[in-house]
Parts: structure tokens; C-alpha cells; sequence
């Protein structure tokens, strides 16, 4: 555990570990992550961090280790049973209903999660669904687009348009993968804002490569390196590790 | 008139023009072609089938003539050994189609695009050769005739489907109940879960969406529609043919969903329409009307890939936008417009049939 936190732990992953042939992506990574807290998985490109989500929400089985999320194991459960345990994330190329109205993706995500499955109620008729839809779409500032499609929406907006559909299920843990990537500046700064309001009742676990956000906002930052975890610590110890530096930071072309 | 009000007056000029076949069509010296449209709208089920599946969960199914076929046989032998009435026949050979769909779609449903079209295509196929080598139960190629029971037998009041007007309402009623019931679920919030696994499956599985048990009841409700399809078909022609469950007849669905536009709830009505239009009218002088028919389908698919319906939407949109400049129209319910990366994704299989 480390400092700061009161000791609840939001995800514990414990020896997981994913190969793909000869390839191990995930290498026996073993880590508590303090709850309360907004913290970043950082590492170059191929380190394994999406692997890591992937294996985290189910999308993918692990060949060993369990992950826990606030204390439950969530190991081996397909991924619409981790949704239903408080899991959320967002994807790395921004995945939302594309052909389906701002106010209509929000609906299906809402209705998932309330476990609403009638086939003769009309689903526009659910007062309670219709107002979370509202809040929700409040919440990440697209209220002026609640009836635009998905697929006119700015890439800025599809990218808050998926963190609606993340936070739907009311989530105790939300894993966000590169949520400002291929932003413009302003388009970051409205995410950050939105990110950063989310973690103060949400735990939020952040894969990100722009290092200016990542510093700005990060609690912790766990540093991932071909598969393994290669050091942790507040963003300034980070900064100064000299293991790190020589890894990742000193690398000019991945630092971006 | 806002788009919404010109597509309901579309809605109910539809319904009144159906409702008035039997008596105008007389009149007009041709009651044959009450008999065409009572087809179309038996066939239009099994589109609508083609149309649950391809329009508003995203699978392209080339086997829906196997769920055809059951409700056929489901209704044929039901009133030969049993002595079943109409609405028992209809019902069991609804029932039998939803079991086998049930049965089939456990395996099918686990697989996607071309490996869901190929699956569903063997799985008609062993079955139609099941069916056609059963002689003594199905009797295979030639069929089994049976003479259909009254419709309605209270008392005095007996109502027959020898009686072309009784048959036609007769059909009408079934088909627009059905329909009926599509229209419910498809706004519903089950409908919501279709649509989302259509346009997304990944995203719907991290909003909590179970993919697989959405599209296995997906694939079951649509064995329901060309079931009724069948079985209506076997009370219509008095017989039940192995033939009928050739995924040559799959296909022909397929091309109905499509030209009339997957993923809109009566598009797939009219598409039926015109290439059974075409066909009686072309095949009365020209053998080879096919070609025809493959000719309207490219057109479609090439200039307007959302079929009829979405031809209808935009033009739609496009009358109606000079008036209503200024207010948002962008809203029209999601069921009937953009299914544009679906249907297009479709008709690349769908053009090959």
C-alpha cells in the first residue's frame, strides 16, 4: 500500500499473465491499486497496457493471476458480468453506437445496466431511464448534441460521448484507455476537466501517452515496460527515476 | 407536414389500399391479383425475418427458408394428423419454427458475418435433404396436400379459406398482427439491446449487454416470423413442399429485405411487393424475368443502398427540409434511418444470391 490512501484498494491484479505465441504481453504483473486515488499506467507502445485492460474487463482471458476489483474477484467472468460488477472503460479508438442518436446511445447503455429487457414496453416510456440518459449527457457537457447521431458528433465529443456510456453502470472502478488521444488542445482540456471531476467519486485508472496530462492529473503512476511493471511512484518520483528516464522518457520519438 | 406526418398519411393510405384489394380489384376485372397480393404479403414475413435479423441486430442469415419450411410442415401435418384448425395449425407451425431456430441458433449465434451466413445456409441445407429424403412424412419434392379447415366455425357462422375474400382478411389480419408485434419489440427496450449489438457489439458487451443470448433471441423471434410466413404459405396453397426449403428460397428473402430496405419495419413489405409484382407481370411474357429482378436489385443496391425505405426517408428529408428549414429534424427514430454501414456491409453478400 502506499502512502496517502486510507488502504482500500480499487484493483489488485496478482501474477497475471497473457501470452500471444511467443509474445508475452502481460508478464506475471503482480499490483494494488490504492482506491481514491487517480492513477496512470504509462509505458511505450507495446508494453502491454491495453493487454492488461483487455485482460482486466474480461475482453480476454488470462493464462494465470487473478484480478480483484474493490476486494471481489472478477477473474474468468465474460465482460458483461464485470460491467455488472462496477467495471467501466473506454477504448483506445473511441467505441461508441455510431448509427444511434447521442441520447439513444446513452439509452442502451442505461437500460444494459438496469437490466430492463421487456419486448412490449416502449422504451421511450421509462421516466427514471430518461432522466439518468439526461443527467448523463449533462455530466459530460453534450447536452446541445443530445439529438445529433453519434456519427456527426466532433471526435472530441464521441470521446465524452463514451465516457457517458462508461459511467452508465454507475461504476466503482473506470479504466480509461488514451482518452485524449488525437485531441486538439481545447478538446483535451474539456476532457482532462471531465476526467478529473469523474475521479472525485469514481476510482479512474488512465492509460495515457501525453505526459503533460498524465502529470497534471495523476495521484500514481505505475510504469510499464514489455509486459512487466517496471516502476511506481508519485508523477514526480516518476519524472526523476533514472530507470524510467532510460526506458521510456529518454526515448525521444516515444515521448509525445 | 413534417416527414413524420407524410409517413404516417404513407402508413395509412398503405393499410387502406389493403384493406380495399378484395373489393377494388374486382371491379377492376383482375381478382387473380387478389391472390398476388395476399402472397406478397405472406412472403413479406419471410423478408421481415431476414429483416429482424439483418436490420436490427446486424446478422445476414441465407437460411431463414429451413424456419419457412417448419412452419409449413408445422401447419400441414398439424390439421392432417391432428386435425388442427387454422389458428392451431398457425400456431404449431409458429412454434415448430421457433424450436428449430431455437436449436439451430444455439450454434449459429455464436458466429458473426460470413461464418453466421455460411452456418445458416448448412444448416437449411441438411435439413431441405432431410425433408426431401423423409418422403413417407414430408413427401419430399412432390409435397403433401391437405384440405384446409374454416377459419372461424361458431355456430352458424362459418367462415372459410375457400372463400378468396375470407382468405385474403384472413392473411391480412395474421400478417398485420405480426407486424404489429415487430413494431412493439423493435421500440421496446429488447429492441434497444438489437440495435445496440447492431451497431457496436463490443461497446454493447462494456454497457453490460449479453451479445450472445441479444442475438440468439434475435434469431428466434425471426424463426417465429418466417414460420408464420410458412405456415400462412401452407393454408394458402393447401399443400407443404420440401422444395420450399431450398436456401434458393432464403436467397429470394434476402433480395425483398434488401431492395426494400433492411432495418426500416415495412420496407422489406414493399421490396416484396415490387419483385413479386415484377415477376407475375414480367414471367407472362418472358421467361427469363429473373434477369429483371437481378437488374432492379444492383440498381438498388448501387444508388440507393438503404433500399426503398431510405430512398423514401431522404427524399423525405429533402421535401421536407425547405419548410421546416431552421427546426432539427435530425431526430427521426433510429430504427428506420442509417443503416447505411449495415445494409451496404449486407449487400455485398446480398447481391451475390
Amino acid at each position: 500500500m502506499l502512502d496517502g490512501s486510507d488502504g482500500a484498494v480499487a484493483l489488485s491484479v496478482n501474477g497475471l499473465t497473457r501470452r500471444f505465441g511467443g509474445l508475452v504481453a502481460v508478464d506475471n504483473i503482480s499490483f494494488d491499486l490504492p482506491a481514491r486515488r487517480l492513477n496512470a499506467i504509462i509505458g511505450p507502445n507495446g508494453a502491454g497496457k491495453t493487454t492488461l485492460f483487455n485482460l482486466i474487463t474480461g475482453e480476454i482471458r488470462p493464462d494465470a493471476g487473478r484480478v480483484k476489483v474493490h476486494g471481489q474477484d472478477i477473474t474468468g467472468l465474460k465482460p458483461h458480468q464485470i460491467v455488472r460488477r462496477g467495471v467501466s472503460r473506454t477504448l483506445q479508438i473511441k467505441s461508441v453506437f455510431t448509427g444511434l442518436t447521442v441520447a439513444e446511445n446513452v439509452r442502451a447503455a442505461v437500460m444494459a445496466h438496469e437490466g430492463l429487457v421487456s419486448p412490449f414496453r416502449p422504451a421511450s416510456s421509462y421516466g427514471a431511464v430518461n432522466q439518468r440518459v439526461e443527467g448523463l449527457v449533462v455530466q459530460v457537457g453534450l447536452r446541445k448534441q443530445l439529438n445529433t447521431r453519434a456519427s456527426a458528433l466532433s471526435y472530441g465529443d464521441i470521446a465524452l460521448l463514451e465516457i457517458a456510456l462508461a459511467l452508465a453502470n454507475e461504476p466503482k472502478l473506470l479504466l480509461l484507455d488514451e482518452p485524449v488521444c488525437g485531441m486538439g488542445p481545447q478538446e483535451t482540456e474539456q476532457t482532462v476537466e471531465t476526467i478529473r471531476t469523474i475521479s472525485e467519486s469514481v476510482d479512474v485508472v488512465l492509460i495515457e501517452h501525453d505526459m503533460e496530462v498524465v502529470f497534471a492529473i495523476a495521484d500514481e503512476i505505475i510504469v510499464m515496460a514489455q509486459g512487466a511493471l517496471l516502476a511506481r511512484g508519485t508523477p514526480a518520483q516518476i519524472s526523476s527515476s533514472a530507470e524510467v528516464q532510460e526506458a521510456y522518457l529518454g526515448a525521444p520519438e516515444e515521448a509525445d | 407536414m413534417t416527414a413524420v406526418a407524410i409517413s404516417r398519411a404513407a402508413l395509412i393510405l398503405t393499410v387502406a389500399a389493403l384493406l380495399a384489394v378484395p373489393t377494388v380489384l374486382p371491379l377492376l376485372g383482375s381478382p387473380f391479383w387478389i391472390d398476388v397480393v395476399a402472397e406478397i404479403l405472406i412472403w413479406s414475413l419471410l423478408a421481415a425475418s431476414v429483416n429482424l435479423l439483418l436490420g436490427y441486430v446486424g446478422l445476414l442469415s441465407f437460411g431463414q427458408a429451413l424456419y419457412f419450411g417448419v412452419g409449413m410442415y408445422g401447419a400441414a401435418l398439424s390439421v392432417i394428423h391432428w386435425g388442427a384448425g387454422f389458428w392451431g395449425g398457425l400456431a404449431v407451425g409458429v412454434v415448430a419454427a421457433m424450436i428449430m431456430a431455437a436449436i439451430a441458433g444455439s450454434v449459429a449465434v455464436r458466429l458473426t458475418w460470413h461464418y453466421f451466413a455460411i452456418i445458416t445456409v448448412v444448416f437449411s441445407l441438411i435439413l431441405y435433404f432431410a425433408a426431401m429424403s423423409a418422403k413417407p412424412i414430408t413427401g419430399g419434392d412432390d409435397g403433401i396436400s391437405f384440405s384446409v379447415p374454416d377459419v372461424v366455425s361458431l355456430g352458424g357462422l362459418k367462415l372459410s379459406l375457400a372463400d378468396q375474400s375470407v382468405q385474403y382478411y384472413t392473411i391480412l389480419l395474421v400478417v398485420a398482427g405480426f407486424y404489429g408485434l415487430f413494431s412493439i419489440i423493435v421500440r421496446s427496450p429488447l429492441g434497444v439491446r438489437f440495435m445496440a449489438v447492431r451497431e457496436n457489439d463490443r461497446r454493447a458487451a462494456l454497457v453490460g449487454i449479453n451479445v450472445y443470448v441479444t442475438r440468439y433471441v434475435a434469431f428466434v423471434l425471426a424463426g417465429a416470423l418466417a414460420g408464420a410466413s410458412g405456415a400462412l404459405f401452407a393454408f394458402f396453397g393447401r399443400y407443404a413442399s420440401a422444395s420450399y426449403m431450398f436456401y434458393h428460397v432464403s436467397g429470394e428473402a434476402v433480395v425483398w429485405a434488401i431492395v426494400g430496405g433492411a432495418g426500416s419495419l415495412l420496407g422489406p413489405l414493399f421490396g416484396t411487393g415490387l419483385l413479386i409484382v415484377f415477376r407475375e407481370v414480367i414471367s407472362t411474357f418472358w421467361e427469363h424475368y429473373l434477369f429483371v429482378v437481378g437488374a432492379i436489385t444492383v440498381l438498388v443496391v448501387m444508388f440507393a443502398p438503404r433500399g426503398l425505405a431510405g430512398a423514401w426517408n431522404d427524399a423525405l428529408q429533402v421535401l421536407t427540409r425547405s419548410k421546416d428549414a431552421g427546426t432539427s429534424d435530425t431526430t427521426a427514430s433510429s430504427g428506420e434511418q442509417d443503416l447505411a454501414k449495415s445494409t451496404t456491409d449486407a449487400t455485398r453478400g446480398g447481391s451475390g444470391a
